[in-house]
């Protein structure tokens, strides 16, 4: 075995009316399960199990919490009803499901429509970067609905990431994982783990955490399509806070994809929020528009023989 | 790097647990930390917090992702972590200076290195057999290399408690420093405080984990330490570390390799824990809990339709 972790709920497991099937991921905070209901539907169950507070042991169903540390357990159990909340209001098909919430086993649970694909990340790795343009616009356009949608609430994922977007077998997305979502941020200032993931993160995650709003989850987005790109994420946001070594999109893509989707990405990982589209309506706009009508690989061969010509003139 | 990892700290029948355990990683160096206050001495959970603290912040401003010198920074963190300790008396004119022991960890390049103050103890165990450990700063320890007590009798010794060298004393500590030495798939390090290794022998630790990987074999460990010591038990600590070749099939393993060279993961009992007073903003009641459940199963039947 790993690290510390909570031994998961036994794969036959009668959870209420849901069969627990299998562990689909475990992490610091909680553990998702598949499992089937009475009508034998799959679904996702999250369970909110927080490893350094409470322990659940081989062969318990009910995990040891330390006198000491339940009220720090229950506490973070606000998290969790956040994102229950959160997610309960939006009923959007690029926006994970909330089919159920329950109390049992001195924990709570979140039930989801479990949906079959792989996550944008896996897609990632698999292609190490270098997506396909199409892909691309189409995937993040239809995962901009369901983020217009969140922000129409009154909401902000603020965990953006390719590892929390979920592609269907029909290449349309889901964007999954509430656990950081937060209705205002003012609502007694969440002190238990601001959750944040170098990379996709915006500046104001680090700092001035007053100034995050939809611009902030706008940033995270153009991460994650720089990560389709490149393969893996831009320079973390506190670092660039330090000293910025950004190297545009528009510069590292010259050729590769269009010049629109490139100082896209890069409207979107402006340092100072206010310079960021400032809604997803704004972001959405631009990649609807149609694509340059030269195409990509014209303009690569355009800018190949630029890039010749200037070579040689320095000679 | 590749390896397995479990910490784990208990309070056991005192009134208060004064030992810290911490460790931290980057892509390419590890560190392990564990500290005992010291229970004579008045603040000494404060001591061994800052020890550990101490170092695990040294650690994650310098190894990015490795340290220039793993020797040297035992050395400095440590030493440092003295003069924080001092500095924490003075500035609250505390009548006397906490203390604790301290042994700390680094392993990089494969390479495992090693600096201890104090009866808190590091064992190397490869293959089932104690290949190195830490000798206490204590003075049943002299006795032991004088011949004049044996190594089973340490535990039951009325001097074992008696160490004459340690972090926040009168004077700067002695920092003990180790050999460099090479790991090997399978090799286990494992920090302990008196606690742990007072009630049980080593072989006891040798046998526990040759039967079983760490995540087991520790709180095993932890029980039959508390179990031998009974109501004279103290606090019982121990983070342990198996070590793996870069390529072996342990999948769940911790592997470094794709980690951002920039990042540091920690792990640490926290100060007192950030805990919310019931009854507070934050705090959950009963009731509260289930008026939170009925109103966002409210809100699925209402926008489930």
């Amino acid at each position: 075995m790993a690290s510390q972790a909570n031994i998961p709920l036994p794969e036959g497991y009668q959870l209420q009316t849901y069969r627990i099937t299998k562990v689909l991921s475990a992490g610091g905070f909680s553990i998702v399960y598949l499992a089937h209901d009475e009508g034998d539907q799959p679904v996702a169950i999250k369970e909110y199990l927080p490893s350094s507070l409470a322990l659940r042991r081989e062969g318990d169903v009910l995990p040891s919490i330390a006198e000491d540390n339940l009220a720090t357990f229950r506490y973070g159990m606000k998290c969790f009803f956040e994102e229950g909340r959160a997610l309960a209001k939006l009923s959007h098909p690029n926006v994970v499901r909330v089919l159920n919430f329950f109390r049992a086993n001195e924990t709570v649970y979140l039930v989801m429509r479990y949906e079959r694909g792989r996550t944008l990340q896996e897609h990632i790795q698999q292609r190490r970067g270098s997506m396909k343009e199409n892909f691309i616009r189409r995937v993040f356009t239809l995962l901009l609905n369901g983020l217009r949608e969140v922000h129409a609430n009154k909401l902000l994922h603020l965990d953006i990431k390719p590892a929390n977007v979920y592609i269907r077998n029909d290449i349309t997305p889901v964007l999954i994982d509430f656990g950081a979502a937060r209705q205002t941020l003012t609502a007694e200032g969440f002190k238990l783990n601001p959750m944040y993931t170098p990379g996709f993160a915006s500046p104001e995650h680090y700092q001035k955490r007053e100034l995050l709003g939809p611009w902030s989850d706008i940033y995270s987005v153009g991460s994650s399509i720089f990560a389709c790109l490149a393969g893996a994420a831009p320079q973390a946001a506190d670092l660039r806070l330090e000293k910025d070594r950004y190297v545009s999109a528009t510069k590292l893509f010259n050729g590769k994809y269009s010049d629109q989707l490139l100082e896209t990405i890069d409207w979107c990982l402006q340092i100072d929020h206010a310079k960021r589209p400032q809604s997803v309506m704004a972001l959405q706009k631009v990649l609807l528009r149609e694509r340059d009508p030269e195409g990509p690989s014209k303009r690569s061969f355009v800018a190949n023989l630029r890039g010749t010509l200037v070579k040689l003139a320095r000679r | 790097m590749k390896f397995s990892i479990y910490q784990e700290s208990r309070q056991g029948p005192r009134k208060s647990n004064q030992d810290r355990v911490a460790y931290c990683y980057s892509r390419d160096a590890l560190c392990m930390t564990i500290a005992d206050g010291m229970g004579g001495h008045l603040h000494g959970e404060v001591a061994a917090q800052i020890a550990t603290q101490f170092i695990s912040e040294a650690f994650q401003r310098e190894a990015k992702p490795r340290l220039a010198d793993p020797f040297k920074f035992l050395l400095d963190s440590i030493t440092n972590a003295h003069h924080a300790i001092i500095d924490y008396a003075n500035v609250r004119s505390l009548l006397e200076t906490p203390r604790t022991t301290c042994v700390a960890c680094i392993v990089q390049d494969g390479l495992a290195h090693w600096a201890h103050v104090g009866d808190s103890r590091l064992y190397l165990v490869r293959s089932g057999r104690v290949e190195a450990q830490t000798k206490d700063h204590s003075r049943v320890q002299i006795l032991v290399d004088a011949g004049r007590v044996r190594e089973e009798a340490v535990a039951a010794h009325p001097d074992r408690n008696k160490i004459f060298n340690c972090l926040g004393q009168m004077g700067p500590p002695r920092v003990d420093l180790s050999r460099r030495t090479a790991l090997r798939h399978g090799d286990t390090i494992l920090l302990a405080t008196d606690g742990v290794w007072g009630p049980l022998t080593s072989r006891h630790l040798c046998e526990e984990l040759l039967r079983n990987d760490i995540v087991k074999a520790v709180p095993i460990l932890l029980d039959m330490a508390e179990a031998r010591a009974g109501k004279d038990g103290d606090n019982a600590s121990v983070v342990a570390m198996t070590w793996a070749d870069e390529l072996a099939a342990e999948a769940d393993w911790i592997s470094t390799v794709s980690m951002d060279p920039t990042h540091i993961k920690t792990t640490m009992e926290q100060f007192g824990r950030s805990k919310p007073p019931p009854g507070q903003a934050g705090y959950l009641t009963d009731d509260e809990i289930e008026r939170a459940i009925d109103e966002i199963r409210n809100a699925i039947r209402k926008h489930s339709k």
